[in-house]
């Protein structure tokens, strides 16, 4: 089994406190023989990446953590398996004096999580703080994370939440990846219907969305604010059919494909203006 | 190579309160072999004390429980502060200005381009003896003001602000620069005129709301306020936790405010994108939207409220003959007028509380008293009080010493070690001068006020006066010691107050700083002082929500460089006064109060109840004791429910005891206000000001600037921070000349109008001038708006008013009239600018002294840039 990382999007505040306390562990901190002092800038051993959601007035904020996976067939390894090597804790960690010079290590790595550091003519990357956790402590960045988005532990200790777990590159399972992910974050589509004759939101109304790609029916009543709001959906082309009594359905077009959809303001006209 | 990775453990606090209350509370594991910083990490409650002997708290709702944790919750504020320690921008040693030349030329105009040299701590302190001798002779020792507000750091013995004062008061005072009440000026110059709550106009009875929220809330409205940015100088994480909480029990978060901000980003459920300062209109739209459908409580107002039917009739236009409907909102505040009906009917129907942080366009712009009363206005109008409907902070829970401003479990003690603090102790000379009047009142005094500005000052001191600066008799400002340089990138109007720095009767300025920034660049003399880690000291926390602590601060590493701490550094000034005699006499030795550092931290210690569980030697080698939650804290009347059910038995602190919609107070002291008048109105313009897009000055400059507390700073401080500058786009955008240019918001309607992308170089300006700022095109930001972050460094490349600054620092061009006629407060956010691209390579020609400055991108400016003779 073995050490893993668990990350649960859904309890990331985007604070960054993982990065910074990855900075304020490693920088002209020599962890010998586990690592070699990180570079004061450039190097993002652990990193959150940030992505703007959406249109105004309907937008997130997603944060996404980012850092070596400690992959059971980690393709560094397999390009430098002397350089390399992987603990009986599972962490991977990069050998500072045998890897020496190993520029293509940098390459190697599909999640970009590992770092040249040209001072030092060395690769380098996320330990898992193994120093720290060979002393009994867990590593820096879970220790401050304020609301255990990020955990470590046994793997058996997670066994139940890693069944509805995600790998951060789903075509990329094949590298067993130690870094698991929880409700890592889907498109949304939404908007808001408007009466505009009555300059009124409207209440109630019925927003059929139609996956054109999956041929996909979801269905919401538009709230208080008279919003309809599709939650992790696909990225797909979407038909939305905006109905409700006493006003002609409105069908619109809209496209989750590249990013998240608000479409703005759904004006339906009352059904009564085109009758007679 | 590190055999000992865990090092040894101290405590710290790293937060900016910096008048003797501390915060942010951390442990930092040193290696004491090689005189080094290991790591900082959160401070552990549970290492010394069990959960029961904290008495350990925890909230249930709807099935759920919220648990505080037993450690701090820290934040990258804190967390990097080993940057800020090591900064290449300390100042290195002490320094004068090469061209200041105290027995000839002063060049008072040359300030903020002249270079530095440097000297020693003797010849320093010398010149500045000399210089307090000759001006207390010349002019009287009210011609010296001392500027020792400001966020430094958080200091008992070794205090960051104030020691000068300490000093003076001993030699026949000075002029103090009064700090207005900042962080609060709409609620302290208006709500208090609705509902009293002094000390600062918000909510002061706000015990166990958030439980009452969580178990009888429907939405909470976050006002402006971001949970996620505006604590953390102050606080952490406790309250980014709790609107997770909020979240999973279905409390809807709504969020009204021009910008998508940390915290909407995040926990929000819906998004009122209103423009800046433009909330009062939203509020009376909401108001009209419920006069006119009958959905408040009249039975309530009846019995809690004062002038209900004067405020009624202005809405309804009676007054004015312009009813406050929806549609007439829209135009101004841009929020659909279906939106906000569809928003007040939505809150009609439920339990709303209303959030806070302080900060933001809604309470820091011209006339913010208005939105600040209104929002007490329609409280009331919703039976304020009643559960699941308060007003409540998530920041300052126990700010005054006062149990009652925290919304969750009080610890049984706000533990005071004042007796250790050096700093200035408000002793308030009869000379001062409000913050806000500051280059006026040297440039062109007298100057004229009512009222002592400050936050702490009951709501009648408003009235009080006229003051005046100078005293009469007295001679006008000659000599400024500032321990808070940070006036141009935090106060309003900051190219005015390079004038001021420059302007002739200004003959000597000395700054202490630990870095090298902002208004040190205007000083003669800067003397280096250190940082907290640095010297040995004693600190609280009472702020982070969990429990209240006090802790033993040993000293982690030696001082750098070669810097004293601020208490050192006004000492050795008191010796070299010594050698006048008279009043001089045995200076140090008062000035030191009769008992060394040690003696000091040790009188802070007995000065609380920690002193009863321990002995001082115990605590040091403990290092903290944590106070138990408060018995009984369940018991605590829930925020203003005892108003709600009793207004009689449990009044206000108006004149009437009841919500005064008409504030009798207002109207006869200031009859002929028009800007705020007894009434909460909605104010277009007024002598001051003319802010609004759709006036002629909105032609010009047609975007109104958000300047929020900064997400990566602390105000002006920590914008050095290398971990935080490397985050491209986000903390600073990478011009094309390599510089690290502070980052513009811009929404992509107006970045096509403009032609603008992601990465351009624009300049900010209107006719006080122009900074600088790195286009990063969101959807983050309403259209018609544009947002910048507060308190960048400032880097001028053309000084004073018109002038251009490469930094960022938009504090620069604010207005320099404050809030209204009567309130003195400053206008820092949702002001009108333009926007346009610049060529940095064109500037760089025009202006080749200030762009090729000695900089380092990932630190920003450094000292050496200005240093022309040194070591």
């Amino acid at each position: 089994m073995g050490k893993v990382f668990v990350f649960d999007h859904a309890k990331c505040n985007g604070c960054r406190n993982c990065q910074i306390a990855c900075k304020d562990e490693h920088v002209d901190n020599d962890w010998s023989p586990i690592a070699k002092p990180q570079p004061d800038t450039g190097q993002f051993w652990t990193r959150i990446e940030e992505t703007v959601c959406g249109q105004v007035p309907k937008v997130k904020v997603s944060y996404v953590l980012h850092m070596c996976q400690h992959c059971d067939n980690a393709p560094c390894m397999a390009v430098a398996p002397d350089a390399v090597y992987k603990r009986d804790d599972g962490l991977v960690i990069i050998d500072p004096e045998k890897a020496k010079g190993c520029k293509e290590l940098v390459e190697s790595c599909p999640y970009g999580a590992i770092f040249w550091n040209e001072e030092l003519a060395l690769p380098q990357k996320c330990t898992g703080c193994a120093h720290l956790v060979d002393a009994g402590e867990i590593p820096h960045c879970v220790d401050v994370c304020p609301h255990e988005a990020i955990r470590f532990g046994d793997e058996e200790e997670f066994a139940e939440e890693l069944a509805a777990a995600e790998v951060l590159c789903a075509d990329r399972a094949d590298d067993k990846p130690r870094v698991y992910y929880l409700n890592l974050p889907k498109r949304f589509l939404a908007g808001v219907v408007v009466d505009r004759e009555a300059d009124e939101v409207v209440i109630g109304a019925k927003v059929t969305a139609e996956n054109l790609d999956t041929g996909e029916i979801l269905v919401q009543e538009t709230d208080d604010f008279g919003d309809f709001w599709f939650k992790k959906v696909d990225e797909a082309h979407w038909r939305l059919y905006v109905e409700c009594e006493g006003y002609l359905t409105r069908v619109i077009e809209a496209s989750t494909v590249e990013e998240d959809r608000n479409v703005g303001p759904v004006y339906l006209a009352h059904a009564s203006l085109f009758q007679g | 190579m590190a055999q000992d990775v865990k090092g040894t453990p101290i405590v710290k606090g790293l937060g900016f309160n910096s008048f003797g209350i501390g915060t942010n509370a951390c442990t930092v594991d040193i290696d004491e072999e090689n005189d080094k910083i290991l790591r900082i990490r959160p401070f552990h409650f549970d290492e010394h004390q069990t959960p029961e002997e904290l008495n350990a708290w925890h909230l249930e709702a709807r099935g759920s429980v919220f648990e505080p944790g037993f450690k701090t919750l820290i934040s990258p504020l804190s967390l990097c502060y080993k940057k800020r320690v090591y900064s290449k921008n300390r100042i290195p040693y002490p320094l004068k200005r090469v061209d200041w030349d105290p027995n000839g030329e002063r060049n008072p105009q040359n300030r903020g381009t002249s270079g530095y040299q440097r000297i020693s701590w003797d010849e320093a302190t010398d010149l500045i003896a000399a210089e307090i001798k000759r001006v207390h002779d010349l002019y009287g020792p009210a011609s010296i003001l001392c500027e020792l507000d400001g966020h430094g750091e958080t200091k008992f013995v070794h205090a960051p602000h104030g020691c000068q004062s300490r000093m003076f008061d001993l030699i026949g005072r000075y002029t103090l620069q009064t700090r207005q009440p900042d962080s609060w000026e709409g609620w302290y110059w208006g709500a208090k005129h609705i509902w009293g709550m002094d000390p600062l106009g918000q909510n002061s009875m706000q015990n166990n709301v958030i439980q009452d929220i969580a178990q009888n809330g429907d939405a909470v409205l976050f006002w402006g306020c971001d949970v996620e940015t505006t604590p953390l100088g102050w606080g952490g994480y406790l309250a980014s936790r709790i609107c997770f909480w909020f979240t999973e029990l279905g409390i809807k978060q709504i969020h009204i405010s021009p910008d998508v901000n940390y915290t909407n980003a995040v926990h929000a459920d819906y998004w009122i994108p209103v423009k800046p300062n433009t909330d009062a209109a939203l509020q009376l739209a909401i108001a009209y939207t419920w006069i006119t459908e009958g959905t408040y409580d009249q039975e309530y107002l009846d019995t809690h409220a004062i002038g209900f039917d004067n405020f009624k009739y202005y809405v309804l236009g009676g007054e004015d003959g312009i009813p406050k409907t929806p549609k007439w909102a829209e135009e101004i505040c841009g929020v659909p007028s279906y939106t906000i009906k569809a928003f007040a009917r939505y809150w009609a129907k439920h339990a709303v509380s209303i959030a806070h942080c302080n900060g933001g366009s809604y309470i820091r712009s011209c006339y913010a008293h208005e939105p600040a009363r209104l929002e007490v206005a329609l409280l009331g109008m919703q039976s304020l009080g009643k559960p699941g409907a308060n007003q409540f902070k998530f920041i300052e829970w126990t700010l005054y010493g006062m149990e009652t401003v925290t919304p969750l479990p009080p610890s049984s003690e706000i533990p005071n070690c004042s007796p250790a603090y050096r700093g200035w102790f408000r002793s308030f000379p009869e000379s001062f001068i409000p913050k806000t009047m500051i280059p006026q009142a040297i440039m062109n005094p007298p100057v004229t006020w009512y009222g002592h500005i400050g936050a702490g000052f009951p709501r009648e001191d408003q009235f009080e006066g006229p003051y005046t600066f100078p005293l009469e008799g007295n001679e006008r400002l000659h000599m400024i010691w500032s321990d808070t340089p940070c006036w141009e990138t935090c106060w309003n109007g900051g190219n005015e107050m390079q004038e001021a720095l420059r302007h002739d009767s200004i003959e000597f300025i000395i700054v202490q700083h630990p870095w090298m920034e902002n208004d040190c660049l205007f000083a003669d003399i800067i003397l280096p002082t250190n940082t907290k880690f640095e010297t040995e000291d004693i600190g609280t926390d009472s702020d982070n929500g969990q429990w209240n602590v006090v802790y033993f601060e040993r000293q982690a590493i030696k001082p750098r460089l070669d810097s004293k701490s601020d208490m050192e550094a006004v000492g050795e000034v008191a010796k070299k006064l010594e050698k006048y005699g008279g009043i001089y006499e045995n200076l140090y030795e008062r000035y030191m109060g009769g008992k060394t550092c040690e003696e000091y931290i040790e009188a802070g210690f007995m000065n609380t109840g920690a002193a009863d569980k321990m002995t001082f030697d115990e605590f040091k080698e403990k290092q903290y004791y944590a106070f138990p939650t408060k018995e009984k804290w369940e018991e605590l009347p829930v925020g203003l429910s005892q108003f709600y059910a009793d207004p009689e038995g449990h009044p206000l602190s108006t004149p009437s005891g009841k919500l005064e919609y008409y504030s009798t107070r207002l109207a006869e002291q200031f009859p002929d206000d028009k800007e705020r008048g007894p009434i909460p109105k909605w104010i277009d313009e007024g002598a001051g000001h003319q802010e609004r897009q759709y006036l002629e000055r909105g032609r010009k400059y047609p975007f109104l600037l958000v300047s929020n507390h900064p997400r990566w700073r602390v105000h002006a401080n920590l914008d050095d921070v290398t971990w935080f500058r490397e985050m491209e786009e986000y903390v600073k955008v990478t011009g094309p000349d390599g510089y690290k240019y502070e980052p513009v918001w811009v929404h992509p309607t107006d970045a096509g109008a403009l032609g603008l992308e992601t990465g351009d170089i624009v300049k900010i300006y209107n006719e006080r001038g122009a900074v600088m700022g790195g286009v990063r095109v969101t959807e983050r930001i309403r259209p018609g708006v544009v947002y910048q972050d507060h308190g960048s460094r400032v880097d001028s490349a053309v000084l004073g008013r018109g002038g251009l600054d490469r930094g960022g620092a938009n504090n620069l061009i604010a207005p320099t009239p404050t809030t209204s006629t009567h309130a003195y407060g400053e206008v820092t956010s949702g002001f009108l600018v333009n926007v346009e691209k610049v060529d940095v390579f064109k500037l760089a020609e025009e202006y080749p002294e200030a762009f090729n400055r000695d900089y380092d991108p990932d630190c920003g400016l450094i000292a050496s840039a200005r240093i022309v003779e040194g070591e």
